[in-house]
């Protein structure tokens, strides 16, 4: 009984998540724009994460760096080091911590927001006063998310490189120069490119998970907290879900 | 308003900065895959490519100068690689450079490299196929290897035992321990280098003396250069040719005084006649000789009788003992 209705309510949400896209894509591609808003959007939404997803890319590369080291020493390819760590970073711990951190950051604040006015009816005031809050509230919001997620992704990878650096250099002595001509050196497109290219969809689903719960937030402040919880919780797994689809779709391309 | 247009200052700068390392990825990358910059072909034909894929690294006498394009099978027994190799190398790679495939590091990936020929070959162009080496099989290294290692375990075993003997034998330690060999030795040596210098003086010696006889000096320069020995020494030869003549003259007469006995005995004349032919000579003679062994025929007897007297007979008898214990011992 518990399973079925499990199910079901899994199934629904699949469903109503599915239309709520198709809506955002009919309604939040079409002029006219909130381009002010969607401005104001980017700002909170990318710039003003940076500096938490900056600080938890760099310990993610020092850490990576430092625990990778005893087993490339073991096998005698200290100096492989750069390399592998580059490949780990761009290829899959970049996007995904980025994306997490991303999640439970905008995520919630996006699914608390919407909640809340809707809590408070803003958004039935809106529609009154004849501003379309789906364009206002969430196409700029989504998409604000989606193009912004990439850039953090890319500053992200550059700072957490960089972290690595200096975990490198802890037990040897690695010039700036050497260091990224050996990052380079072994990285290919079909490293960057794929991870770029999932970082959006990533973005996507942080935005329009965030949305949807807070769009279609039960009555009273309980429903406020539950939509920006279960905003984060589905963001969070739908991410590895894309990565597992992503990771299936360059291996059957060959990168 | 102002604040406003402060954050989107900011929200330009985040994002572009974003695109930045972007892009400076893409570009870093693309560089080393020679994407940037104009690039020519080249290729080579080898007969086993052993794994190498299109992106592999193309080096120059180590240094980075393109990338492998594509690889094509011609046949059944040549593989086309191309190359792309970077334009500022056109001035550098000839027509009989030579590619052969190797691996980056021990475990790396394949790489070409490429080494200049011997000769100097005109510069490569667009399409040239240039010379390729046989790669070196890893296979056939490590079978290659695994037979070594068989010939190594036997020369350790054969090592192992030889070093047991030598551990095992109290000679060579005692050899080791001796602490007066040393000192032997070097005196041995000091004898030795002594004996050397002697035979050195003695060549100098026998230098000067061959040098000496060069000169004419010595009874054997004399011998050999002095032109009034030669002259002596001839007329010597000559002298003695003389007395060979006369000796020639001598033995004419002696056999002409031979002749005069023979006609003599031949005759019946003379003396040489009388020796050889007389018979009364003979028979006398032949009593002569029949008196003498009456003669000593009596002095047996006289001796016999001297034997058994008792003056000497102790000493015979003591005689005969001493050859009668002789015999037995042999």
């Amino acid at each position: 009984m518990s399973i079925k209705s499990d199910l079901r309510s899994f199934l629904t949400l699949n469903g109503e998540l599915f239309r709520f896209s198709l809506r955002f894509f009919r309604h939040g591609l079409n002029p006219p724009f909130e381009f002010s808003e969607f401005l104001k959007q980017c700002y909170v939404i990318g710039y003003k994460s940076l500096p938490l997803i900056g600080l938890t890319a760099f310990i993610m590369g020092l850490v990576l760096t430092m625990q990778l080291r005893p087993s490339m020493a073991d096998y005698g390819v200290e100096a492989q080091l750069p390399a592998i760590v580059a490949i780990a970073v761009i290829r899959e711990v970049g996007p995904v911590i980025t994306a997490l951190i991303f999640a439970g950051k905008i995520g919630s604040s996006i699914g608390a927001e919407l909640g809340s006015m809707k809590v408070t009816e803003q958004i039935d005031a809106m529609e009154v006063s004849g501003t379309n809050p789906f364009k206002y509230l969430v196409a700029t919001r989504v998409l604000a998310c989606t193009l912004m997620l990439p850039v953090l992704v890319m500053l992200g990878d550059a700072v957490s490189l960089y972290g690595a650096y200096l975990g490198v250099n802890i037990h040897s002595n690695t010039s700036f120069i050497l260091y990224w001509t050996q990052v380079f050196d072994n990285l290919v497109f079909g490293d960057v490119l794929p991870a770029f290219t999932k970082s959006f969809f990533f973005g996507f689903a942080v935005g329009i998970i965030g949305c949807y719960k807070g769009y279609n937030s039960s009555k009273g402040t309980e429903g406020v907290g539950r939509s920006a919880n279960s905003a984060v919780v589905v963001s969070s797994v739908l991410i590895f879900v894309i990565d597992l689809l992503a990771v299936q779709v360059t291996d059957i391309l060959g990168y | 308003m102002a604040k406003k247009i402060v954050n989107s200052v900011r929200l330009g700068v985040f994002v572009l900065s974003g695109l930045a390392f972007l892009i400076l990825l893409l570009f870093m990358i693309g560089r080393n895959k020679s994407l940037f910059g104009s690039t020519y072909l080249l290729k080579a034909k080898f007969e086993n490519v052993q794994g190498l894929i299109p992106g592999n690294n193309v080096r120059y006498s180590g240094i980075q100068a393109g990338t492998v394009k594509n690889i094509k099978i011609v046949n059944d027994t040549t593989i086309e690689v191309s190359m792309m190799i970077d334009t500022e190398m056109q001035d550098i790679i000839r027509k009989d450079a030579i590619a052969s495939i190797g691996i980056d590091g021990i475990v790396g990936n394949k790489v070409i490299n490429i080494v200049p020929g011997k000769e100097h070959a005109e510069l490569a162009e667009e399409g040239d196929v240039i010379f390729s080496k046989k790669p070196i099989d890893t296979d056939a290294i490590l079978q290659k290897l695994s037979s070594t290692n068989n010939d190594i375990s036997e020369i350790v075993s054969g090592l192992k035992l030889t070093v047991q003997r030598i551990n095992s034998s109290t000679a060579l330690w005692e050899l080791l321990n001796d602490e007066t060999l040393p000192k032997e030795i070097r005196q041995s040596a000091v004898n030795l280098r002594l004996t050397t210098s002697r035979a050195g003086m003695m060549a100098n010696d026998l230098h000067t003396i061959i040098a000496d006889m060069k000169a004419g000096k010595g009874s054997v320069g004399i011998l050999l250069k002095d032109t009034t020995f030669a002259y002596n020494l001839n007329e010597a030869v000559l002298k003695m040719n003389k007395v060979g003549s006369q000796a020639d003259r001598l033995t004419n007469d002696i056999g002409t005084i031979v002749k005069g006995i023979q006609e003599d005995v031949s005759s019946g004349k003379g003396p040489a006649n009388a020796f050889l032919k007389d018979s009364v000579m003979v028979k006398n003679l032949n009593s002569s000789i029949d008196n003498l062994r009456k003669g000593t025929d009596s002095f047996n007897q006289n001796m016999e009788a001297l034997k058994s007297s008792f003056l000497l007979r102790g000493y015979f008898k003591r005689k005969e003992r001493e050859k009668e214990s002789e015999k037995p011992k042999e």
